[in-house]
């Protein structure tokens, strides 16, 4: 949905454009751009080298699933997805705080954030 | 719950609360804000109190929960639902607070060789006791993942504690990337479950989704939902990384090598046994339904897992990673347990009872290793352990002890906790997984007794390289407290593997 949207900006007048546009944004279009955050942020978390990129990503999932958490909420009917939104938020907080203390701590003692660098514990 | 809730419910719902059930988490909270005011307030000399505070304070509350132990709130839901109190659930309350009075003791020996704060390490060591224990007994999944974050959040400080080693800090780091990407995926798991599980078009949905009962009477009505299948293996990898059970693994032997010995122990014996606790409760309750799904997956990770650590352990040189891959395989036991408890409930008495076993060997072994280790806690090596038994006959005693009862050796505790789950296996007819454990004990004698004969042999270097002994940290001294808790530990290694007594009783027949 989101290329042929792109595509067709490109090659066909605005108003056509327009009119491809879904008439609602439905739970489906919430789900596949939750899926797709977290795909990105799984990936990222795997495959980047840079510490602080690699914990961007892994906010990135927790933001995923907080999405897909309010549009179910929405959609079901029920409260307690948006109620879980906020320990999502404070455990990320959470993390974050620890998370950056310990990169820090890193940095001072190696002078480097690049994962392939940090070496000390190959046997 | 519907939208529609007013002020004046809620407050009914807040009075109903029943506080006492959760009594020794609350009063662990006090103890911990007790040990940190502590620092603040009282002047320096006497900050060498602190530890003994501590261990006395969990000493108290964990009689308090012996006493205690079949309250009032047995097979009661509490707090609208959240917990669920259970004779699992107390038995594991007493396993935690027994952990954090060892790994406790432990830090005695090694924090003091480190230039480091001591009242936050006991502090955080508290907090997370408190929150594996409300783990144990959660029975709804917001209940479920902040207490679960709250350990893990207590672990990424605890792995890095040892800030002044690039070792701790690259420990922690890994720690922390890995152990965040397994909680991120448990969490898109919960979502999964609570969006399939509140669809009104569905039948069996409930309004309460993210409670476990509710959720299980969901999945009974749609055992073959997709979304339903995906989140809960979703969930279940978040867990199998607690435990440490093949492909979520590679983080173990980096991060306990890193993590000072205290910590390593707590990951090797606590962080594992919640997840099993909670494996216990999701695997074989709520995704019951699901078990056509699960127990393939989970039976080729048992075999997996079993026969990685086992072959990964054989090539270790560093003891840290050696406890960590062996630790791997002890999971893998545990299982082939979990599974044959779908067929044989009493299995779960048998899980307990080896996860009982596992935390007095692990803890005698590391108790040993913490007297060994130099100031480099990360470097540990099996040369360090030469001749130990003649220099050290108490110490060298103590880790064959330890060692014997993990390696399964007769009659030790590890021996019957081996025991009783091949012979729940057995009952369950999983033959292929009993062939695989046996293979992978029999692997793992090679290893623990290498290890044992490190330790009661001089080191032998191949001829023609320098004579010279190879370097090694000086051993420390065993203080009171620590060696009263080796016998204790030793002892009831040798003990629980001639008589069971009441305990085996309650636990294989309930």
């Amino acid at each position: 949905m989101i290329f042929s949207l792109s595509s067709s900006i490109f090659h066909f007048p605005l108003a056509l454009a327009v009119t491809s546009l879904p008439a609602e944004v439905g739970i489906n279009h919430y789900l596949l751009l939750s899926a797709l955050l977290f795909a990105i942020g799984f990936f990222g978390v795997l495959l980047r080298r840079n510490t602080l990129v690699v914990y961007l990503c892994l906010e990135l999932m927790l933001s995923a699933s907080t999405l897909a958490a309010v549009a179910f909420s929405r959609f079901n009917g029920t409260m307690d997805g948006n109620i879980f939104v906020f320990f999502i938020i404070t455990v990320a907080a959470a993390e974050v705080a620890v998370g950056l203390a310990i990169i820090v701590a890193l940095f001072r003692l190696r002078h480097t954030v690049q994962l392939e660098e940090l070496t000390a514990l190959k046997h | 719950m519907p939208v529609a809730v007013t002020l004046s419910s809620l407050q009914e719902i807040a009075a109903s609360n029943q506080w006492a059930a959760i009594m020794p988490e609350l009063l662990l909270a006090g103890l911990a804000v007790l040990v940190l005011g502590f620092e603040l307030v009282v002047p320096k000399t006497y900050r060498a109190l602190i530890p003994a505070i501590a261990i006395s304070g969990l000493a108290i509350i964990l009689l308090g929960v012996g006493i205690h132990f079949h309250t009032t709130f047995l097979n009661d839901d509490t707090f609208d639902h959240l917990l669920h109190h259970s004779d699992g659930g107390q038995f594991m309350r007493v396993f935690f607070l027994l952990t954090a009075i060892l790994v406790c003791l432990l830090a005695t020996v090694t924090l003091e060789r480190q230039p480091v704060p001591k009242a936050e390490f006991y502090h955080l060591v508290i907090v997370i006791t408190a929150a594996l224990m409300l783990l144990a007994q959660s029975n709804h999944f917001v209940m479920f993942f902040v207490a679960l974050e709250t350990v893990t959040v207590g672990f990424y400080i605890l792995v890095s504690y040892f800030r002044t080693s690039a070792a701790s800090l690259e420990g922690g780091l890994k720690y922390l990337i890995l152990s965040a990407l397994s909680s991120a995926i448990l969490l898109f798991g919960i979502v999964l479950l609570y969006g399939v599980a509140g669809n009104r078009a569905l039948p069996g949905a409930t309004a309460d989704a993210m409670n476990f009962g509710a959720l299980r009477g969901f999945l009974a009505a749609n055992p073959d939902n997709f979304l339903a299948n995906v989140g809960a293996v979703l969930v279940l990898a978040g867990v199998a990384f607690k435990i440490g059970a093949v492909p979520f693994q590679f983080w173990i032997p980096d991060v306990y090598q890193g993590a000072p010995t205290p910590v390593t122990a707590f990951l090797a014996v606590g962080s594992k046994a919640a997840g099993f606790a909670v494996l216990l409760i999701l695997a074989l309750d709520v995704f019951r339904p699901l078990q056509a799904v699960l127990v393939p997956v989970l039976s080729v990770m048992a075999v997996a897992t079993i026969l990685f650590g086992n072959l990964a352990a054989l090539t270790q040189n560093n003891v840290k990673r050696l406890m960590g891959l062996s630790g791997v395989s002890h999971a893998g036991y545990l299982l082939v347990g979990v599974i044959a408890a779908y067929r044989e409930p009493l299995a779960v008495g048998a899980v307990y009872f080896y996860l009982l076993a596992y935390l007095l060997a692990s803890f005698a072994v590391f108790a040993v290793m913490a007297h060994v280790s130099g100031s480099d806690d990360a470097d540990q090596d099996l040369e360090h352990y030469a001749n130990l038994a003649r220099e050290r006959p108490f110490l060298g005693t103590v880790l064959a002890i330890g060692l014997g009862s993990l390696a399964g050796i007769p009659p030790l505790a590890g021996f019957m906790g081996k025991l009783l789950i091949f012979i729940f296996a057995f009952k369950a007819g999983l033959y292929g997984l009993l062939t695989a454990a046996v293979v992978g004990v029999v692997i793992s004698i090679y290893y623990y007794f290498g290890w044992i004969r490190a330790a009661f042999f001089p080191f032998r270097r191949a001829t023609g390289l320098a004579a010279s002994e190879p370097p090694r940290p000086v051993i420390t001294r065993v203080g009171f407290p620590v060696a009263a808790a080796m016998v204790l530990l030793a002892a009831g290694s040798v003990i629980l593997g001639f008589y069971q007594g009441p305990l085996g009783v309650w636990l294989v027949s309930r």
